[in-house]
């Protein structure tokens, strides 16, 4: 990674300065190839904006910040008399702190072939609101450079190198800092999956893109990372092309599932098949299906790419149970475990296991890996159901039990002496706020949350100690520390 | 045909050969008719999965119900094994280019070229 400041003067009191040129000049100096480029305004007037630079456009914004916060509306920030500590020369600005809210004060930028990633008429400004000042944006650019000499990289009057940019972890070495390592993968991943968005058809892209951009765990990658460095053959791009296909995979898989259970919203924002339709929402979960398959295919690992085929196949058959089983609402303990290894655990089996085998690790280690995705995938599943009782999770509390998905804290209340009854009396009856509002009551007051608590810490605990035989070159704790915390969570 | 092979991939879609699926992987032997013969009744068995997979789940029209969105899913996901397990890499790429074409097409509302034109050229594919 580089790090460096990008510094100009203003000469307005407000002012569109396009840096793209200078943005441009520093991704070429660094050498930067493919990657991305941070940049940060260092100012509380100063803003970023990503649009197009025509002059009677930029007096447009110009207006639009100044009727928005106009300069004499009068701002508490400017009455001097009520703050502390002010210097002599405080400016009376409270309108260039207040425009800048509506602005951002950071971008990213991707870099594809040594060059910024930009439509036809994007420009990158920094939006002085209270000049004319000098000014300054950090910035920094990560990702894979070309070697260049010492001398021809670092920038123009500003701090050089934070670190010597170089090739992604390489040789499978355990890393000196596992945070710093971990950053570096999760950013690989996010590039990758970045870039393969980029070239996909505006259709599909685009909820695609939506999809992914509102979050997600990226546990499956992240296991896909990890495992990838086990083996004696580690190669990160590779690693993180399969990381990337099976978060595109797991993606596709959710465009489907939230038609056929009528969802409305998936991570706060409306589902593919609600925004868009059933029609689009099919289409873009084949699009993506078949472009991961492709990924893995030309990866060129017949092992890998069988592994994955079996799990895709396990989570649709799976899939196929889930709904037959609503005929039978709640279901059993039985039921439940043979859809979950189905329909979660498998993807994360396959997950570790692949990740494994493409860096040629011993067939013992990628078995135990094996086995240790499966657990944590049903660990993961029971702490999934956990969260929809829970008010903090950001999600409607009862959407599990409104659409009628197997969960297995409604099984063990519907089992429990006490509440079972009544539970599956409402479970039987159509759904509506009133009855689930009550399931909720009744399975949060039962033993259920608990018992099923106790048992995804049973099965972390269990897939925990698959990973005590095998040689895990320094990854021991990384693993142990994803597992617990998927099942710790309230999100 | 290898009826025996057969009836292990056909778990959980018994129903749909007699609905069309059989015929369409009939279509398909005449393509595979230069591969190792044991490989033959997978192959086509493949593509046969992929072209009734995709008119199941409505891809291109009216979109399936859930349960039959869910067997369509199914239909691609035992092809893709199949695939992964017997065809050459260049195929297995071809075929999955094949999908994202149709798949593309139907999501703007464009036409596409027809599934099975599609298919049996991704058999030519070579490395």
């Amino acid at each position: 990674m580089i790090a460096g400041r990008l510094r100009f003067a203003t000469s307005h009191a407000t002012e569109f300065v396009d840096v793209t040129k200078m943005v441009r000049d520093e991704v070429h100096r660094s050498g930067l190839r493919t990657g991305r480029v941070h940049l940060q305004s260092l100012h509380t007037t100063v803003g970023l904006a990503i649009n197009e630079n025509e002059p009677l456009l930029l007096r447009d914004f110009q207006k639009l910040l100044e009727r928005l916060a106009p300069g004499d509306a009068g701002y508490e920030h400017d009455d001097f008399a009520r703050r502390y500590e002010i210097s002599v020369d405080e400016p009376v600005n409270g309108h260039a702190h207040c425009r800048q809210l509506l602005l951002t004060g950071f971008a990213t930028l991707l870099v594809e072939d040594g060059k910024l990633v930009l439509g036809r008429w994007q420009s990158v400004f920094a939006v002085e609101l209270d000049g004319p000042r000098h000014r300054e944006l950090a910035l920094q650019l990560d990702g894979d450079f070309v070697p260049l000499s010492p001398a021809g990289r670092g920038f123009r009057g500003v701090r050089r190198e934070l670190a010597p940019p170089g090739p992604a972890p390489q040789g499978g070495s355990p890393p000196s800092d596992s945070g710093a390592w971990a950053g570096t993968s999760s950013d690989l991943i996010e590039l990758e999956l970045a870039r393969q968005l980029m070239v996909d058809p505006e259709p599909v892209a685009v909820p695609m893109r939506r999809l992914m951009e509102a979050g997600g765990k990226r546990l499956r990658p992240k296991l896909v990372q990890l495992a990838s460095q086990i083996g004696p053959h580690h190669d990160a791009l590779r690693a993180a092309s399969l990381a990337a296909a099976v978060e595109l995979l797991h993606n596709a898989t959710l465009v489907h599932d939230d038609y056929i259970d009528e969802s409305t919203h998936r991570r706060g924002r409306p589902t593919v098949a609600a925004a868009e339709g059933a029609e689009r929402a099919i289409a873009v979960g084949d699009y993506y299906f078949a472009k991961a398959t492709r990924l893995i295919a030309e990866i060129g690992n017949g092992e890998v790419t069988s592994t994955m085929a079996d799990a895709l196949e396990a989570i649709c058959a799976a899939q196929i149970d889930d709904v037959a089983l609503r005929g039978a609402f709640p279901g059993d303990h039985d039921s439940y475990l043979r859809v979950v290894r189905g329909k979660t655990a498998a993807l994360f089996a396959a997950s570790c296991a692949s990740g494994a085998l493409l860096s040629d690790a011993p067939p013992e280690v990628v078995e135990a890996l094996r086995r240790f995705g499966d657990l944590l995938g049903v660990a993961f599943q029971m702490a999934d159901d956990m969260v929809d009782f829970s008010p903090s999770s950001g999600k409607p509390v009862g959407l599990d039990i409104r659409q009628r998905v197997l969960s297995l804290p409604l099984i063990y209340a519907a089992e429990d002496r006490s509440v079972g009854p009544e539970v599956r009396r409402l479970l039987a009856g159509s759904l509506g706020d009133e009855e689930v509002d009550r399931v909720t009551e009744l399975v949060t007051s039962s033993d259920a949350l608990r018992r099923v608590g106790d048992e995804a810490r049973g099965l972390v605990d269990a897939a925990v100690r698959e990973l005590e035989s095998i040689e895990l070159d320094g990854l021991r704790p990384t693993l142990v520390g994803i597992a617990r915390s998927a099942v710790d969570r309230t999100a | 045909m290898n009826v025996q092979v057969l009836e292990r991939e056909l778990d959980r879609l018994e129903g749909l050969w007699s609905e069309g699926l059989s015929d369409t992987y009939r279509s398909y032997l005449e393509t595979v008719s230069d591969y190792e013969p044991e490989m033959q009744p997978k192959l086509a068995l493949a593509a046969a999965l992929i072209e009734v997979g995709i008119r199941l789940q409505g891809l291109g029209g009216h979109a399936a119900p859930a349960t039959t969105l869910l067997m369509g899913d199914l239909c691609l996901a035992r092809a893709s094994r199949l695939l992964a397990d017997n065809a050459t890499q260049a195929v297995q790429v071809a075929f999955a280019r094949a999908i994202e074409g149709v798949s593309a097409a139907a999501a703007s509302g464009k036409p596409s070229r027809p599934v099975r034109e599609l298919l049996v050229h991704a058999f030519s594919a070579t490395a």
